[in-house]
């Protein structure tokens, strides 16, 4: 019964996930991401209520490019954790668990993210 | 602390209800700055200055502080073996997530001031 020249792929990069294990994944990832970000925003938070100068430095700080890019960064996160923490509350209420449907709704995930990064990107920046 | 502790029901129903609060409260800060108000200096000083915005503040970091204690958990549990760097790595997790708690309620207790 035990095949001993089966092929067993550990290598990463050849192993073909799926989108839905693809976007999981980033779920994780993302989340790590803000976990780090969380004190960040509380020192942020604290310069926006340390009178006018302080509030101000932060407005200008938005303005440097290496803080839009972690502005940017952190909110893609934020944007792709909810998106897909959305997806598992629905497949949570046994929504969306065919094998059609599980690739249906990651697309649908990514999709959403792809459209609304481009509106925050177009707001925000252009 | 038991490791049945770790694992089952309880934190699965807490991430779950984290979500749904930090799900409404997003929805609420992205309408209301979007539609209702512009954000300035004096709008965001009124705006932090009032008691419900306080609570609901103070909620959502409660909501992301449990939220990330499970989810950052969940990962630690699955990438640590060695029992003794997994617990002293939850222990940092722990210390960091209520050090930030502590530091938003110095935050919204400068607010008022």
């Amino acid at each position: 019964m035990a095949s001993t020249n089966r092929p067993v792929y550990l290598n990463l990069l050849k192993i073909k996930l799926p989108i839905s294990g693809i976007i999981s994944i980033f779920h994780r990832l993302t989340g790590v991401l803000m976990f780090i970000a969380i004190p960040v925003s509380l020192y942020l938070l604290q310069l926006t209520v340390d009178g006018v100068s302080s509030y101000e430095s932060v407005a200008s700080l938005m303005l440097h490019p290496l803080s839009r890019f972690f502005i940017l960064l952190v909110t893609w996160s934020f944007v792709h954790h909810l998106l897909t923490g959305i997806r598992f509350l629905l497949i949570d209420l046994d929504l969306f668990l065919e094998k059609s449907s599980i690739r249906y709704s990651a697309w649908t995930v990514v999709g959403l993210e792809f459209l609304i990064m481009l509106f925050i990107i177009v707001g925000l920046f252009l | 602390m038991s490791m049945v502790a770790l694992e089952g029901l309880r934190p699965w129903l807490l991430q779950r209800l984290t979500a749904l609060y930090l799900l409404i409260y997003t929805a609420y800060v992205v309408v209301y700055w979007s539609f209702f108000n512009t954000i300035a200096y004096q709008s965001w000083q009124q705006w932090l200055a009032a008691d419900l915005n306080q609570i609901l503040l103070g909620l959502f970091y409660l909501a992301v502080l449990i939220h990330a204690w499970v989810g950052i958990r969940d990962v630690l549990l699955d990438y640590i073996k060695p029992f003794l760097l997994r617990l002293l790595l939850l222990f940092a997790v722990a210390i960091f997530l209520i050090g930030s708690g502590f530091w938003l309620v110095k935050i919204l207790m400068m607010v008022n001031g």
